[in-house]
């Protein structure tokens, strides 16, 4: 410990790093695990959280939105074009926008990424549910189902490989904007140790860390949600 | 089952093994629960940082030696430049920020006055926070200023030692924050002030100006006189000859009825914690956490510790 | 600051007192998206094609296009930030490489895809192998292998502002200096590149018109692979 006279006191801070850190050489395994539990796994879990909030809460609304556009087709165009337009927005840009509305909180990155889950589980949604055969729809009516009947017992269920087939899209698409956020101010999720290794040099070992735990939570979304899309349709396997 | 079934099946098993296992571990905190103290019972305070490491730091010494006095503290980390967390201070949606008692007079204030020294630069922010419902605690003894900095070679090459000398080095590109480019101590001052018009401006994230030296992409780059990086001694900061970057102690700023609400313990802890901070006490902290990449949550747990604060 | 409508005058106002910089903004824009849309081409286009017409590495070709849309765009470009450095380089490769997977997929699934009695039928009356890409495969293939390019061209266009947090020039370099250029700026800004999209996606429609075979024209199928990934 240096004692500095009439100063404080100025600890070493755990001693000079690993030498492999000091180079910053591409990944540091012993920093990556000696900062597990203080950065990835709670970046990591935040993440998630945001992910499955957004991909939940926008499926509610597009899901909604789809049966009130298949019931009242003049609904689609609107709601299309509403959706496509938050969809093709920066996702920078639309963070920014949303701050002084919202301010920096969980409710500004909730916001954004729900707006761009709409498109595609709408679309999908409308898409799987139109696609059902007008024989199918012919012969619900034949054995005398109700309209609700048909759609809770027919409709849905064939429209499910596209609603799911929805769903895995927008997942990973909401994973891989959640890590905007952090460079907005919205210092949660992967995105923050991505960008505050950016702002110290880069780091690489943080920088590849905070990466690759990204891609990998959207490759075993991809995959899971793949696996779930196959076993709920085992008429669509080969 | 297919192999490919199996495989997809078993990566859905592992995933949720995974995931199983990390959230069956305790999340780590963002605001702790609270010691017990003066602050226990007080309102929560809402502190935000801007954007590069030694605002994280400052921001873990206030949080931590407030949270050791019983305080609720609620960090926002790494919210964005001083223009935009200016924002979120006046619409409400924080309570304090670490600023620099320059930065404060020349871009939030815009003020047309360089003051001449450190005490008159304080009150003249002061003054300015006041007439809008802030306040300011007591500055740090250290102070960060931007500076102009450039590799030995090129500044020997063109006989560099402050910032007028760059008129003789003829174009040359400049890599600094995005906001600078709008700014009276950034690209403006430069060209105003020192009369540099061959700049060719280049927008860097915080962080990066250091490897875009290092890589010859620029030639000046703006950084931090605190900056852990300097102590390598591989760059040359010129001196700002013409006093552009003014005087510029750390200081937070702090709504007025916070100070109230929250007692005269917490105004002493804050100040208490500042009154700590002397220059190589922030610069062996900047270094700590950017050259050595330790937890800014870490190396200003230590230094509290260190200093009987927590 | 309380604006919570930005009202239009302001954007507008905000083109008219900076029209050498949009104008150069555009370009860079452009200029980075030529570089890696060229790149993504050059790589993706004839390798998928040839996987295709072989027949050959399916579940590579397609899974491709899975792990691609999984790619998180700022992963991608810091990791070349972190590989390359700072500037052009980087930016152009970053975003080849977000553009590559579903171009790869696109025209693996479209060339291999063609109908096989048509490739038979072709093969019956005598074409080479080369004759058979080149006058069958292909022309049946384009609708497929334009719905990929226009998706990844719009990736592309669209993850340029992202670039900008890596050293990237262009419209990303106002959107990320909200101080200096406020949210007007910010929002014109986002409201080019949204223009310069939609431009991708209707010119890469309209050069699909005009490659395909008057009598292979057709009205358009919906492409397998869905939207275009977000950035």
């Amino acid at each position: 410990m240096i004692a500095i006279a009439a100063g404080p006191v100025i600890p070493s801070f755990g001693g000079s790093a690993h030498s492999c850190v000091r180079a910053n050489h591409f990944f540091c395994w012993g920093w990556f695990k000696s900062n597990w539990s203080g950065v990835f796994q709670p970046a990591l879990l935040q993440h998630l959280k945001l992910t499955l909030i957004a991909v939940a809460v926008g499926f509610v609304l597009a899901f909604a939105a789809a049966l009130v556009a298949y019931r009242f087709s003049w609904f689609e165009t609107p709601f299309s074009l509403l959706s496509a337009f938050l969809y093709t927005v920066p996702s920078l840009a639309l963070f920014q926008l949303l701050i002084p509305i919202t301010s920096i909180s969980t409710l500004t990155v909730e916001i954004a990424l729900v707006s761009y889950t709409l498109l595609i589980l709408f679309r999908n949604t409308l898409i799987g549910l139109r696609s059902v055969p007008d024989e199918v729809l012919e012969a619900a009516r034949g054995m005398g189902l109700s309209r609700r009947q048909t759609l809770l017992r027919v409709e849905l269920p064939l429209a499910t490989p596209a609603i799911v087939a929805g769903i895995r899209i927008a997942a990973v698409t909401v994973i891989g904007l959640a890590t905007v956020a952090a460079v907005v101010g919205l210092d949660k999720g992967l995105g923050s140790p991505i960008y505050k290794a950016i702002q110290i040099g880069p780091f690489k070992t943080e920088l590849f860390a905070g990466a690759v735990l990204a891609i990998a939570l959207a490759v075993v979304a991809d995959a899971s949600l793949a696996v779930v899309q196959r076993l709920l349709t085992p008429w669509t396997r080969k | 089952m297919t192999k490919r079934t199996l495989y997809s099946l078993a990566l859905l098993l592992i995933a949720g093994l995974v995931l199983a296992a990390c959230g069956s571990s305790k999340k780590t905190n963002s605001s702790s629960t609270a010691a017990s103290g003066p602050g226990k019972g007080k309102p929560a305070v809402t502190l935000g940082t801007k954007n590069f490491p030694e605002e994280f730091i400052l921001g873990q010494l206030y949080k931590q030696a407030l949270e050791a006095k019983g305080f609720t503290v609620n960090l926002k980390n790494n919210i964005g430049s001083t223009e935009v967390i200016d924002t979120a201070l006046t619409s409400g949606k924080i309570d304090m920020y670490p600023e620099y008692t320059g930065t404060i007079v020349q871009e939030v204030e815009k003020s047309n006055t360089l003051p001449t020294s450190a005490a008159a630069t304080y009150a003249q922010a002061k003054a300015f926070e006041e007439k809008r419902g802030f306040t300011l605690l007591a500055q740090t003894p250290f102070y960060d200023r931007d500076a102009l900095a450039t590799k030995p070679a090129y500044a020997q090459q063109h006989g560099l030692s402050a910032i007028s000398d760059l008129k003789k080095a003829g174009a040359f590109s400049f890599g600094a924050p995005p906001e600078s480019k709008t700014r009276y101590q950034g690209l403006v001052g430069l060209q105003k002030l020192y009369g540099l018009t061959g700049i060719t401006f280049v927008p860097l994230t915080i962080g990066l100006q250091y490897q875009a030296l290092d890589s010859g992409k620029i030639q000046v780059a703006d950084v931090f006189t605190t900056d852990g990086q300097l102590l390598s001694g591989k760059y040359k900061v010129l001196d700002d000859d013409k006093g552009l970057y003014g005087f510029q102690n750390a200081v937070p700023v702090v709504k007025k009825s916070l100070v109230s609400s929250e007692g005269p313990a917490f105004t002493q802890t804050m100040n208490s914690v500042s009154a700590l901070l002397t220059l190589p006490a922030i610069q062996k902290m900047n270094a700590a956490v950017v050259l050595d990449k330790q937890d800014p949550a870490a190396v200003a747990g230590q230094f509290l510790q260190a200093n009987h604060l927590k | 600051m309380d604006a919570k409508v930005i009202p239009a005058a302001d954007i507008f106002t905000f083109v008219g007192d900076h029209p050498s910089l949009l104008w150069h903004s555009v370009l860079q824009t452009l200029g980075l998206f030529a570089a890696a849309f060229a790149i993504a081409v050059a790589v993706a286009l004839p390798l998928a094609i040839w996987l295709g017409h072989l027949h050959r590495g399916s579940f590579l070709a397609i899974n491709i296009g899975n792990i691609g849309r999984a790619l998180p765009s700022l992963a991608v470009i810091s990791i070349l930030l972190a590989l390359v450095g700072i500037g052009f380089l980087n930016v152009v490769v970053a975003l080849a490489l977000l553009a590559i997977p579903v171009i790869v997929t696109n025209t693996y699934v479209a060339v291999d895809g063609v109908d096989r009695d048509v490739v038979e039928a072709a093969r019956g009356i005598g074409m080479t192998p080369r004759q058979l890409l080149a006058r069958v495969e292909l022309p049946l293939a384009l609708p497929l292998i334009f719905a990929g390019l226009r998706t990844a061209a719009v990736i592309v266009m669209a993850t340029t502002p992202l670039a900008a947090v890596a050293g990237g020039s262009g419209l990303g370099q106002i959107i990320v200096n909200q101080p200096s250029y406020g949210l007007d700026g910010v929002i014109a800004a986002s409201l080019f590149i949204t223009a310069l999209s939609f431009i991708a996606e209707l010119g890469f429609a309209g050069l699909q018109r005009v490659l395909t075979p008057r009598g292979l024209r057709q009205t358009e199928k919906v492409p397998a692979l869905g939207p275009a990934l977000r950035t």
